[in-house]
């Protein structure tokens, strides 16, 4: 099992890295563009900083590397990963989403044709208590694993319990990103702090 | 077909049942704010709804760390002692 120290070591240093290969390239950058890239280099360290490749790493990976410009960050952060394993998982990412896709479109359209039959045999069922108590749970279950999907990277094409799965494996490399992030920050702020007060005195 | 979803709809709902109840009370355990003794009966939505949340406000918090770091790193002048430690540390 990896404890959340190493994890959190493993983190800072490609962070780091990530950081040193960002900022190096121009010292004038924009506010927002450089948020963007620190967020990036956290993002693709927390990923590969698991070394078991769970799908959602494999995921951020693959969306980072879509975008053209964050491309080299990527390769040179990652650097001995073999890139042909990553292109298989973008591969299989891709066309599992486009087929979850397809289905999406076919449920829909027997859904809707289904739709006009069922109005008219609904009005005559009594639905017991207990029956709509159910129902409504499943509902809101349906709907909660949507928003999930929608919020763990790569989830959309998964079956549920390997989502729950994944959720926790997210969760826990999202707390320790936030924990040593914060660290950094606060160290940061402090030093800076310091040297504002040295200037006023 | 109906007859196809039917069967494996029971076939799955036997097998992950278990499964499914084990998997909500570990992300339970994962989730903050809980009362030292959890509830057993941890109802699925609940539990979802709160990951959903706890993933939401994490992603938040990852954006504000970096939007105060770009801050900070944008306020160094290129030639304080400090920024050099900053510097030789992050770029």
């Amino acid at each position: 099992m990896y404890t959340s120290s190493m994890l959190k070591k493993e983190f800072l240093n490609k962070w780091i890295k990530g950081l040193q290969i960002c900022c190096s390239s121009k010292n004038k950058m924009d506010l927002m563009e450089r948020k963007k890239k620190i967020k990036l280099s956290a993002d693709i360290a927390m990923a590969s900083a698991n070394k078991t490749a769970t799908s959602w790493s494999n995921a951020l990976i693959s969306e980072a590397k879509k975008n053209k410009q964050d491309t080299i960050l990527v390769s040179q952060l990652l650097g001995s990963k073999s890139p042909l394993k990553l292109q298989k998982s973008t591969n299989m990412i891709i066309s599992i989403h486009k087929r979850v896709q397809c289905k999406k479109i076919l449920k829909r359209s027997c859904f809707n044709a289904g739709k006009r039959m069922m109005k008219k045999k609904k009005k005559n069922l009594g639905i017991s208590r207990s029956n709509f108590a159910t129902t409504i749970a499943k509902r809101l279950v349906k709907k909660r694993t949507k928003v999930l999907k929608r919020l763990v990277p790569g989830g959309e094409s998964m079956d549920e319990v390997s989502l729950i799965k994944e959720a926790m494996d997210y969760i826990l490399s999202l707390k320790v990103q936030v924990d040593v992030m914060r660290s950094v920050v606060a160290a940061a702020e402090v030093l800076i702090d310091d040297k504002l007060l040295k200037l006023v005195e | 077909m109906s007859s196809r979803r039917s069967r494996q709809s029971s076939s799955g709902a036997r097998i992950s049942d278990d499964q499914i109840i084990q998997l909500i009370s570990k992300l339970q355990q994962l989730l903050p704010g809980t009362r030292i003794q959890r509830s057993n009966k941890a109802s699925a939505s609940k539990v979802l709804q709160e990951t959903c949340t706890y993933v939401r406000s994490l992603h938040r918090e990852v954006d504000d760390l970096s939007d105060r770091l770009s801050q900070l790193l944008s306020t160094i002048d290129a030639d304080s002692p400090e920024a050099s430690i900053i510097r030789s540390l992050i770029m």
